[in-house]
């Protein structure tokens, strides 16, 4: 945790915010007068003078720690010393290498999921692409595809699991003190992350990151996430993850064994530094990579300009990328056991990315374990991209809730982007092994 | 406002619904109204020469008289058909502009052409700060309104009321976590959620933007989930 920022210090910044708000040439108040009700000032210069000094010292509390108390420079300093903020501008700097080992007390507390609200049945699916009907059921093992409504996008839906996840932990958005969001099918600006920012109302002092990585964002985003909080640069993290894959991956744009495949969804995540209730998953390390002998697997690009209806130049070499998909999964996921020291058949879940539901079953049978341990987000939503590990990783962590607490079991994490990216880790349960 | 506040109501002139805002024969605000939210009055109001952003004035020049009344659902579409926007500039016909240390808004009192207008939102938060009671939302638009005051009567006593020291411990706290949590389900995901925002008289030559109104209004039962 951090160090409590001392006295002088403190002093220093309030009289520094105060001047901001007062007269040039106005003498500074006594530490016992309080300011608002001797009129030095007005409600909005009071609640601005907050503002600012919770933006100087990195601690977002300050508002909420006072209520009730006399609106006086005693009080305030009273409130500085009792959050827990992190007050970023004292800590020292720290870096912590993952290499190192497991970071104590990076938390994933709680989660949320959304899918687009139309269920569209595979076969619908195949005639829209001009295929044999039959043929995402037989050879995918996709029963139907969620997609979105009008009026749903990344947003919307991105907004929907982040919500979801700050009502399960009774977080507001004003405890966020960063944003961080990825999504394979959002290239406008502003960003989803900035987007997400200003819907969910986070505080303006909260950052926003967005991340690359394609399927395999999420990941990138968590391990992202738990370097801030190990760093103490951050107290609570909302990680986002959306896709809306049916506006861009449309019939007469690409072919229907790549486009057919993929679904709209999101998930969101909060992270915490520390463990906060009984349903909190320590996060543990993670590891990446990237196969760059598998770059030309699939390459998806804008066709050159003139192209009949906006199509997509889109290289997917099906095999290829299956056999590539299939043997760095496992690997990761076998290091991921080796280095928490959980061995495989041990988990209560394994979330990872989902090309398509074949692919997971033929991963599972690789692994040795029963396929029933992945929840099979793609068989009725479709490859969702990015926010396939995650609505696999909410759904693992919803079941292992039904679950008393010290039975809990980890849950692997493992997914892949163009490149071929790759990455893993896993959670495991705050309250200890099982 | 003090311990006076004013009050705003909904008129019907030939098709149209418009804000006002009924004055007392002295002052701008009223220390004591006799009436409750959804009351439909009848009395004579003068429209007095106000400058703008105020033009919603009307001085009461005799007795208002309850003739009837609304229930709150009812009163929303009566809302949505008076000064409505969707973005920040619509909203008072003018240029918002931000405080120089980014808490709050206002209108600079000769730009904006109206006082009163009602929106719906994508978002809302409430969160008390420094014993101040403050709103931010989402417009349709996608902009962000941060640190509004919340003025909305109801929801200040609401907020009183759970504040009170007969609620025992973590009352501040528990308060906090009802904004953060069940007030999305109550009010945000409520058919009749409907905002009204205003600009208070001028002040050091800004008139700071507020939430005037916000629909559904708060109910006591609440107080006994948290």
């Amino acid at each position: 945790m951090p160090e409590p920022m001392d006295a002088s210090r403190a002093r220093r910044l309030i009289e520094g915010c105060l001047r901001r708000e007062l007269a040039p040439d106005a003498a500074l108040p006594r530490e016992n007068v309080d300011l608002v009700e001797e009129g030095v000032l007005d409600s909005m210069a009071w609640v601005s003078f907050l503002r600012a000094l919770e933006s100087s010292t990195g601690a977002p509390d300050l508002g909420s720690l006072l209520m009730g108390r006399p609106s006086s420079i005693e009080s305030v300093l009273a409130a500085i010393a009792a959050s827990d903020g992190p007050t970023v501008a004292e800590l020292p700097v720290k870096t912590t290498a993952i290499a190192d080992g497991p970071v104590e007390g990076v938390f994933l507390v709680s989660s949320g999921t959304a899918f687009g609200s139309r269920n569209v049945p595979s076969e619908e699916v195949d005639r829209e692409f001009g295929m044999p009907v039959g043929k995402l059921r037989k050879r995918a093992g996709i029963l139907s595809i969620a997609r979105v409504a009008e009026g749903e996008s990344e947003l919307t839906l991105g907004a929907r699991a982040a919500q979801q996840a700050l009502r399960a932990a009774g977080c507001g958005a004003g405890e966020v003190d960063w944003i961080l969001a990825t999504s394979e099918t959002h290239h406008s600006y502003p960003s989803l992350g900035a987007q997400l920012h200003s819907l969910l109302l986070a505080r303006e002092s909260c950052g926003v990151l967005d991340i690359g990585g394609a399927c395999l964002g999420l990941l990138n985003a968590l391990a992202a996430a738990r370097a801030f909080l190990a760093a103490g640069q951050a107290r609570t993290i909302l990680v986002v993850s959306a896709d809306v894959h049916s506006r861009i991956l449309a019939p007469g744009r690409v072919v229907g064994e790549f486009g057919g495949l993929f679904g709209d969804g999101a998930s969101a995540f909060l992270l915490r530094a520390r463990a906060d209730g009984e349903n909190a998953y320590r996060l543990g390390e993670f590891q990446f990579g990237c196969a760059g002998q598998y770059a030309a697997a699939i390459r998806v690009a804008s066709a050159e300009a003139g192209a009949p209806g906006g199509a997509l130049e889109v290289q997917f070499d099906g095999e290829a990328l299956s056999r590539a998909a299939v043997s760095r999964m496992e690997k990761v996921l076998h290091d991921a056991a080796l280095r928490s020291g959980f061995a495989l058949a041990e988990a209560a879940g394994f979330a990872t990315h989902q090309p398509n539901p074949r692919l997971v079953e033929l991963l599972a049978r690789h692994l040795g374990v029963p396929v029933e341990k992945f929840p099979l987000i793609a068989r009725t939503c479709g490859n969702l991209g990015s926010s396939t590990c995650g609505a696999a990783l909410h759904t693992a962590l919803a079941a292992q809730a039904e679950v008393p607490a010290a039975k809990r079991k980890p849950v692997f994490l493992a997914s892949l982007g163009p490149g071929l990216l790759f990455g893993g880790g896993w959670v495991e349960p705050a309250a200890g092994r099982a | 406002m003090g311990p006076a506040f004013c009050v705003i109501g909904l008129a019907r002139e030939a098709e149209k619904i418009q804000s006002l805002r009924p004055l007392p024969p002295r002052g701008k605000g009223w220390a004591h109204f006799p009436h409750r939210r959804g009351d439909i009055l009848e009395g004579s109001l003068l429209r007095l020469p106000a400058p703008p952003p105020h033009v919603e004035d009307r001085t009461s020049t005799r007795g208002l008289r309850k003739v009837g009344e609304v229930g709150e659902a009812e009163i929303v579409p009566f809302l949505r058909q008076a000064e409505t926007a969707g973005s920040l500039a619509e909203l008072f016909g003018c240029k918002i502009r931000e405080s120089r240390r980014g808490a709050g808004l206002y209108a600079a009192p000769g730009e904006a052409q109206r006082s009163i207008c009602g929106c719906e939102t994508q978002n809302v938060r409430l969160e008390l700060c420094g014993n101040e009671l403050r709103a931010s939302l989402v417009l349709p638009s996608g902009e962000a309104l941060r640190d509004l005051p919340m003025v909305d009567r109801d929801w200040n006593e609401f907020t009183e009321a759970a504040l009170a020291g007969e609620r025992g411990a973590n009352r501040h706290a528990r308060l906090e976590r009802f904004f953060n949590s069940r007030f999305h389900n109550k009010v945000i995901c409520c058919p009749h959620h409907y905002i009204r925002l205003g600009l208070t008289r001028p002040f050091h030559d800004r008139c700071w933007v507020m939430l005037d109104t916000l629909f559904p209004l708060p109910s006591q039962e609440w107080l006994e989930e948290f």
